[in-house]
């Protein structure tokens, strides 16, 4: 009758790992279209490309900095069915991609309606995903924080300021003394803003203490404010929860990627290889380049700003360099023998610290520690085995900085000071009466 | 006046850095909001009960699982509750001498030995109690107070079944009204508000919760380790690279970009530097190797800089060179002085702190290094805009004087104290400016 079924490899095993791979990433990542969306695009269907647009939208703009500025309309059910994206925003889309190295320029010579590219817009998610790990990176981001979180690293505490309010643009010409008023009002804000963190803290210490014995966690010891609040609020505990475990579906989903993607990678050759070649250099003219861009998203100013603070540093060196030098010179003298060997194992030495402060940034890594924001957990003083940084390593660290910031501003005053100096110098008949000194 | 062109730019800036201060403060009032309210006594409808291990048994008014009453049925229940009250005051009146031990009251003011931390009147209460859903899935057990020798026993609380079995056993569940609507009256053994001083330490997170957060911790470790290459890992990295390189031959244009990477890389070299400068111009060397060897590492770090300063100019040189293609105008990219943005992947990293001291010197600190460096920005933004300004305009009449002394103030006393100027005239006149 029938033939006998030999023990082969199932061809629908092989078959199914594709959609399978496709449907894991279409998990993990936000805002994903169906893996249906991800086929028809292979071939360029138009039904594909709006999906794809508003997937590259979503997960470009949590990973930079000014997509606040870019208006967002949230997706609400599924991505297929939601609004369509908005010009502005496919620009932005291909101004990031740029920004970021993409080189290609079928890309850019999308229309911008958003209505067609769907294959295009496949490679480009491609090309994100192969240069680094973009859902984890994703999932980061958007990580549900169930502790009282501090950064403690060098980055800004100060964010980008969020969506600019309606601003009505300064009419023009202003007198100084609105400069003056402006400067004051930014001090009061620093003022309140010292004395309403000093209060923060020290509800915080409260609740910490107040709370402690009560974590399942032993490392932890005790609540955070997040986790308070949600036993005094069932209803917001229960949105944290569904959201902690909308994030776990997602790692999930992250964790069988990883196990299955090499199978997408396969594919993606496949329709790189039904992509007609790219002319080679294209025939456009080369526009001006204006200050503000640059080659792969560098602006001039950003290079400029650089140079010019390492040109002042390199002349604060020189200055102190020949200072030191000199005075060197002159106490030099009556050391023995015994000096040159000594002055060897400094040298030795001292280049040997150098190369390590430049280890520091040459290397991907140059912190000790991976920074980001902490989880405070209040503690019994240097109880040993705590792994964690302690708050008294961060303010030395801190300190250090503020230390360097305040001798900068006031390089920089002393520099104005001079340079007004000379300029009502020109003028006799006038003293300056210095304000005192604090 | 400021010229126009510059005014914008100035004011443009300043707004910009009140702005972002405006943000920090949002943010700063929300948690204080927060965590002020954690710590006045809860709402009693939000007061919980430990879950079912050992705690002391908290009465309190429980919410109905029945459906909420409507707003007018509350009205009603106010004014029976009223009428009751008065009931009560009156028998009070007239039976004092009998009343002994008759220490239940309502909540309108009688001498209740109870002591009342709160005593929300009885409507909001009962809105209160209202809170959606039914018996709440967590550790969270609102049993039911019937009310005890209430005279006339006219008005019981009714309880859902399953919650009597908490509670003072004293109380009857008398069957009385079964009423679907709530009646919330007096509660004898009135509950102390709960507060997180007095009883924290007794709080426990709900079930459903850890199981999440501990799977979610467990999946996160999953990832990072997976980051450490096994097999499939190695063929999967082989893979992407060889299709980054097929993406790059692909496409028409010459392979050779900037990686902002580099740029962060000097960024960051630069603020290395400076810092180690820093430390050494301010170092008290007390004999002559300490010497010797500042002196050794601040040649060093000048050598650094010209290389560093070296490799910026060979990239500036390449970039004039490229001619811009067709691409939109991006967005301007904010430098990160942590040089390169955050680690991709989570990991649980703790900050421990002993005293509220320290975290307060911590969080002042942070912020402190942050207005510093707002400042030295805006102190360049100004020097740029304001110094070439004084230089150009000529007529050293007043209004440039003036112009002066404000620029003095802004520029060197970070806008917060002013010099004076005095014309240093003879005793005869001369002709004013």
């Amino acid at each position: 009758m029938g033939r006998r079924r030999r023990r082969q490899p199932d061809p629908a095993d092989a078959a199914r790992a594709l959609p399978e791979a496709i449907a894991a990433l279409s998990r993990t990542l936000p805002a994903a279209p169906s893996p249906e969306i991800f086929r028809r695009a292979k071939f360029d269907r138009p039904e594909a490309a709006p999906a794809l647009w508003r997937l590259l939208f979503h997960v470009l703009s949590p990973l930079s900095a000014d997509s606040a500025s870019v208006s967002f309309t949230l997706v609400d059910g599924p991505p297929e069915l939601a609004s369509p994206i908005a010009e502005a925003q496919v620009r932005w889309v291909k101004s990031v991609l740029h920004s970021q190295g993409y080189p290609r320029l079928a890309l850019v010579q999308l229309q911008d309606d958003g209505s067609q590219g769907g294959r295009e817009l496949l490679l480009a998610l491609a090309w994100l995903l192969a240069r680094g790990p973009l859902p984890e990176r994703l999932l980061t981001q958007s990580h549900v924080r169930l502790g009282d979180e501090m950064p403690v690293c060098e980055c800004e505490a100060l964010a980008s300021p969020g969506p600019p309010a309606p601003r009505v643009e300064a009419e023009g010409s202003v007198d100084i003394r609105h400069l003056q008023w402006l400067m004051g009002k930014l001090q009061l804000r620093w003022r309140n803003l010292m004395a309403g963190q000093q209060e923060q803290c020290a509800l915080l210490g409260k609740i910490h203490s107040y709370t402690r014995g009560c974590h399942s966690d032993r490392s932890l010891g005790h609540l955070s404010v997040t986790e308070t609040e949600l036993l005094r609020d069932p209803e917001g505990g229960r949105q944290l929860l569904q959201r902690l475990e909308t994030e776990n579906a997602r790692l999930e989903a992250a964790l069988e990627w990883r196990h299955r993607e090499l199978v997408f990678w396969r594919w993606m050759d496949t329709v790189l290889d039904t992509c007609p070649l790219e002319a080679s250099p294209p025939t456009f003219l080369p526009r001006i380049p204006e200050p503000g861009a640059g080659a792969a998203g560098l602006p001039v100013r950003e290079l400029q700003a650089l140079q010019e603070e390492l040109q002042a540093l390199q002349e604060e060196l020189r200055k102190a360099v020949e200072a030191r030098r000199a005075a060197w010179q002159a106490a030099v003298g009556g050391h023995g023998p015994e000096w040159r060997a000594a002055r060897r194992a400094l040298q030795v030495a001292v280049a040997q610290d150098l190369a390590a402060l430049q280890w520091a940034w040459e290397q991907g890594k140059g912190q000790a520690r991976p920074h980001g924001p902490r989880r405070l957990v209040r503690t019994e003083a240097r109880v040993p085995g705590r792994l964690g940084l302690w708050a008294t390593e961060a303010t030395e660290a801190l300190r250090a900085r503020e230390a360097c910031l305040e001798a900068m501003l006031h390089q920089l005053q002393g520099q104005c000071r001079q340079e007004l100096a000379r300029l009502v110098g020109v003028r006799p008949g006038l003293i300056w009466v210095p304000p005192p000194a604090r | 006046m400021l010229p126009a062109e510059c005014s914008r730019r100035l004011v443009a800036e300043l707004r910009d850095a009140l702005d972002s201060c405006a943000e920090l403060q949002r943010q700063l009032e929300q948690s204080l909001r927060v965590s002020r309210r954690l710590l006045r006594a809860w709402e009693p409808a939000e007061t919980p009960a430990p879950e079912p291990t050992p705690g002391p048994e908290i009465n309190e008014e429980a919410p109905s699982s029945a459906c909420p009453p409507s707003p007018q049925d509350l009205k009603e229940l106010e004014l029976l509750t009223q009428a009751l009250e008065k009931a009560v005051r009156v028998r009070k009146g007239l039976s004092k001498a009998g009343e002994g031990v008759k220490a239940h009251s309502l909540k309108s003011g009688s001498t209740s030995p109870a002591t009342r931390a709160s005593a929300p009147p009885s409507t909001s209460h009962c809105a209160g109690s209202c809170a959606p859903g039914t018996k709440p899935p967590r550790g969270i057990r609102h049993p039911w107070v019937p009310a005890k020798d209430l005279p006339g026993r006219r008005l019981l609380l009714v309880g859902d079944g399953a919650h009597m079995g908490k509670g003072a056993g004293a109380n009857k569940p008398e069957a009385g009204l079964r009423d679907q609507q709530i009646i919330p009256q007096a509660a004898p053994p009135v509950p102390e508000a709960f507060t997180l001083k007095d009883k924290g330490a007794l709080l426990r997170l709900p079930e459903a919760f850890r199981k999440a957060a501990s799977r979610n911790a467990r999946l996160w470790a999953q990832l990072s380790s997976m980051q450490t290459g096994d097999s499939v890992d190695a063929a999967a990295a082989t893979a992407k690279t060889q299709f980054l390189q097929k993406m790059q031959t692909a496409a028409g244009q010459p392979g050779s970009r900037l990686s902002s990477a580099e740029v962060g890389r000097l960024q960051k070299a630069c603020s290395l530097l400076r810092l180690r400068m820093r430390e050494e111009l301010t170092a008290d060397p007390k004999d002559w190797t300490q010497e010797y060897r500042s002196l050794l590492t601040l040649e060093g770090l000048q050598a650094l800089v010209g290389q560093c300063l070296h490799r910026l100019q060979e990239l500036r040189s390449a970039v004039v060179e490229q001619p811009q293609g067709p691409w939109p105008e991006g967005p301007p990219r904010a430098a990160s002085p942590c040089g390169g943005g955050a680690d991709p992947m989570w990991s649980p990293q703790l900050l421990l702190y002993s005293s509220t001291e320290e975290l307060q010197t911590l969080a002042a600190l942070r912020l402190r290094v942050a207005m510093l460096d707002q400042q030295v920005h805006l102190e360049k933004v100004l020097m740029a805009e304001l110094l070439p300004l004084l230089s150009e305009q000529e007529p050293l009449g007043r209004p440039w004087l003036a112009l002066c002394r404000a620029a003095h103030c802004l520029l060197c006393e970070g806008g917060q104290r002013f010099l004076t100027v005095l014309r240093d005239e003879p005793a005869d006149r001369l002709s004013p400016p």
